[in-house]
């Protein structure tokens, strides 16, 4: 799953940090999020796009071509 | 309120159990437990890096703790207790071939386990945690 918070918030001239205390979490989660190093709970998920004013799906993009491990 | 205190507490717990249990050792001359010294030095580190990580976050007007480090805990412990069961097999099976006393014996493979804690943390940290 890849994300467009980095872009998003570049264009609000938002912050890591502005970004991680308007979400709730650290500022570090914002920068896992950002490198694809972690995939958010669904609230984390539906809070970050609700404050970009977007739909889930348009901030993280699933790629339903990769089969996901377990399944 | 009642966190900070409880860790204040755990924490000269600790560390007064630290500096006896060095002290005592150098006195003794138990090269032995001086050997052991930095282990519990690493761990009592660590511990002491993640409350100040955790104080930084509150002053910046962040959650001490949130889903990742939350998350990262949980996988860390989860697998440094698999690797633990290891460990413990390690050292049962090493135990009738060594000259090392039980308590020594128990002593080295509780230290592993927080080494194997501290080291999991890091991999976890390092590699991230995408869960697909």
């Amino acid at each position: 799953m890849n994300n467009r918070i980095r872009e998003l918030r570049s264009r609000e001239g938002l912050s890591q940090l502005e970004l991680a205390q308007k979400a709730g979490v650290r500022r570090e989660t914002i920068v896992f999020l950002e490198k694809g190093k972690y995939n958010p709970s669904l609230r984390l998920a539906h809070d970050i796009a609700k404050h970009f004013g977007l739909p889930i799906e348009e901030v993280f993009l699933f790629d339903d071509n990769v089969i996901k491990s377990g399944a | 309120m009642k966190k900070a205190v409880m860790g204040l507490v755990i924490g000269a717990v600790v560390l007064v159990g630290l500096a006896l249990w060095v002290f005592k050792g150098r006195i003794a001359g138990n090269a032995q437990e001086v050997v052991t010294a930095p282990i519990v030095l690493l761990v009592v580190g660590f511990a002491v890096y993640l409350s100040i990580s955790r104080l930084r976050s509150r002053r910046r007007g962040e959650p001490g703790e949130d889903e990742l480090s939350k998350s990262v805990m949980t996988r860390a412990s989860s697998l440094a207790y698999y690797i633990s069961i290891y460990l413990w097999l390690f050292v049962g099976y090493i135990s009738d071939k060594t000259m090392l006393e039980t308590h020594s014996l128990v002593g080295a493979g509780i230290a592993g386990m927080a080494v194997v804690f501290v080291l999991c943390w890091l991999g976890v940290k390092l590699f991230g945690m995408k869960n697909e």
